[in-house]
């Protein structure tokens, strides 16, 4: 790298530059990366919240969390499975409501057992259970609609009066809506009841509580789990492909990953381009260097080793100045954004690949350069 | 025999551009001496270094550069023999931009795969006192004048202990009594360490430094000359 360096240095203003654009590059990677994290995590951090490995769906081929209903058949089935460690129902409707202060909002009601193992229990206030109607909400509805503890929520239709017994600090969401957790016979009841709930006096037929949306599941490697799901007749998922069941999430993640992609692709190219354009006008300097006797591959490790070093440090402050970036994003604005340091990292270490790649290309005409260019005119 | 050239032909071009640079061309230097070739423009001076450096294949005949047939060797050896056992200096003495006149000699230990230490450090301290440059080391190209550029060349093509050294027209880019000053310090480096120059030049008041001297014209190279007495250019000024 001994001339690479003194190039770096003479060449400075050019080497500066391209390192300016290659900063942008990383710093765009990991601000992709860290939004788009923040708007997948918003559609399903509910989901990736439950304790669970496995969600069981009812049989589909491509099962949805808005399609699917098991019926208790199936969550009794599952549970006294081998290698199943626990197992418990879980019911998903969507709803409009009011919240108290006569403010419409869309919320994911999610029904199941209080106290099992899928209750988040609440970090303010108290965990469902105790009052029928009493519910816990996540933060969205506390940060957007000012809802608070004892606020009573309608829902739209069917009327049913939740009562906001408890609060979550965290964004729990599914398909960008945030999660309501209510008691399983309350969620059947909003689900498939009559509007207004049952008659004075009266209780509602017990056929109204043997179905829900998904079995949660907690499996051990070893289950069989297309034998079971042959003979209840359900599709179990695993946790992240459950997060593909729910709507706009592959539509999300495959966009930001095609910006992504092309973002490699003209970090390729620029980079390929930049050390193209270099090689060229040093092309004299290599035929000259070649005839004192240099070989190839000296000159083009030479090359490479200059790439590295520029891709390595112009990457790093990328990568630097998005996670100072993101970290401003998180603490200082309600924009959806995950620092994820593995996820900024392979971002950097794709711009550096991408960009060597570039350089491999460029550096290759090094090979070319015939050393009697040095001797002037002839040829 | 440091050089020895036995009728060497070069055809360069091909189909009716097909043209005889050099045809049938052999030469002898030895060690310590200074040969000049002389010729007008289209000569084949240039060809004539390039076939002696491994540049360019010839088309026929046999080149040994202390005895080491180069026209046997691919291209990997005749680049190792380049810088193992030739040193360069061109006609625009094409230094490295980036580089300092110190940097100039310390490549040529990176270009033989050696990290420059202290013993290579002094041996470029030498030589750029030996060309009068002790003072310029730390300066680039485009800080020194061509005359000084030029003697950077000098001392950078004896850094590697060369045996022979292959000179294309040192003073096409300088005045006359600039260039003077070149071939002479060429002259005494042939001499001081021992090597075998061959030098070209169409620059017929550079010839009085040479020991030997030959004329080159349209490929054809003529029976050498010895124009003074081995020791010293004649017209000392
Ligand atoms: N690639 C080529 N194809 C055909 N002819 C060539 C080629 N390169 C050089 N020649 C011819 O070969 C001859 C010898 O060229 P060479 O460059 O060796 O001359 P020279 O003596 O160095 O001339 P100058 O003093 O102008 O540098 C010239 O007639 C030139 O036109
Ligand atoms: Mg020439």
């Amino acid at each position: 790298m001994f001339l690479a360096l003194r190039d770096l240095v003479f060449a400075r203003g050019r080497f500066l530059l391209m390192a300016v654009v290659i900063v942008m590059m990383a710093l765009m990677m990991v601000l992709l990366t860290g939004l788009s994290s923040g708007l997948v995590d918003r559609n399903i951090s509910g989901i990736r919240a439950l304790p669970i490995t496995h969600l069981a769906f009812e049989y589909d081929d491509k099962p949805t969390w808005s399609n699917s209903m098991v019926e208790r058949a199936m969550w009794e089935g599952w549970a006294d499975r081998p290698g199943v460690m626990t197992s418990t129902q879980l019911g998903n409707t969507m709803f409009n409501a009011r919240t108290s202060k006569d403010e419409p909002v869309t919320l994911a009601l999610w029904g199941m057992e209080p106290g099992s193992f899928i209750d988040p229990g609440a970090d303010a206030g108290q965990a469902i259970g105790g009052d029928p109607y009493g519910v816990v909400v996540s933060r969205m509805l506390v940060a957007e609609n000012d809802v608070e503890i004892g606020d009573t929520i309608v829902l739209d239709r069917v009327l049913t009066e939740l009562k906001v017994v408890g609060l979550l600090d965290a964004h729990n969401n599914i398909a960008h809506t945030p999660i309501v957790y209510a008691p399983f016979r309350l969620w059947a009841e909003a689900s498939y009841g009559p509007p207004g709930g049952p008659p004075e006096g009266e209780s509602l037929p017990d056929i109204l509580y043997d179905f829900a949306t998904v079995v949660a599941l907690q499996l051990e490697e070893t289950t069989d789990i297309a034998a079971v799901d042959e003979e209840l007749f359900t599709v179990a998922l695993d946790k992240p492909m459950s997060f593909v069941a729910s709507t706009g999430y592959k539509a999300e993640r495959d966009s930001v990953r095609i910006n992504q992609g092309f973002l490699l692709v003209i970090a390729t190219l620029i980079i390929g381009a930049f050390f193209s354009i270099w090689t060229i006008q040093r092309t004299q300097e290599i035929g000259l260097i070649k005839a004192l006797g240099a070989s190839t591959g000296y000159l083009v490790r030479d090359a490479l080793g200059q790439v590295s070093l520029l891709l390595a440090v112009a990457v790093t402050c990328g990568v630097g100045i998005g996670y100072g970036l993101g970290d401003l994003i998180v603490e200082r604005t309600d924009i959806p954004y995950v620092i994820d340091i593995r996820a900024m990292l392979i971002s950097g270490a794709l711009v550096i690949g991408g960009g060597l790649v570039g350089a491999v290309l460029a550096v290759r005409r090094i090979a070319r350069i015939d050393p009697i260019i040095a001797l002037g005119q002839l040829r | 025999m440091t050089l020895a050239v036995d009728s060497v032909s070069l055809v360069l071009g091909d189909g009716d551009q097909q043209v005889t640079a050099l045809n049938k061309v052999s030469l002898t230097v030895e060690a310590g001496v200074l040969c000049a070739v002389m010729g007008p423009s289209g000569a084949g001076k240039s060809s004539l270094l390039a076939v002696c450096g491994g540049l360019l294949p010839p088309t026929s005949g046999r080149i040994a550069i202390e005895g080491n047939d180069l026209t046997a060797l691919g291209e990997r050896d005749r680049a190792r023999l380049r810088r193992e056992r030739i040193g360069f200096i061109f006609q625009q003495s094409n230094l490295v931009a980036a580089l300092t006149a110190m940097d100039q000699l310390l490549l040529m230990a990176h270009i033989n795969g050696r990290k420059p230490d202290g013993a290579h450090r002094e041996r470029a301290e030498q030589l750029l006192e030996e060309v009068g440059l002790a003072h310029r080391a730390s300066h680039r190209p485009d800080q020194m004048s061509g005359g000084e550029r030029q003697r950077v060349g000098i001392a950078r093509a004896l850094m590697t202990e060369p045996s022979l050294l292959l000179v294309d027209e040192p003073t096409s880019m300088l005045d006359h009594s600039r260039g003077g000053e070149v071939v002479e310090l060429l002259a005494r480096q042939t001499r001081e360490h021992a090597v075998a120059t061959l030098m070209v030049t169409h620059d017929q008041a550079m010839l009085s430094w040479a020991d030997q001297v030959a004329e080159i014209e349209d490929g054809f190279l003529g029976p050498p000359s010895t124009p003074h007495l081995k020791g010293g250019p004649p017209d000392e000024t």
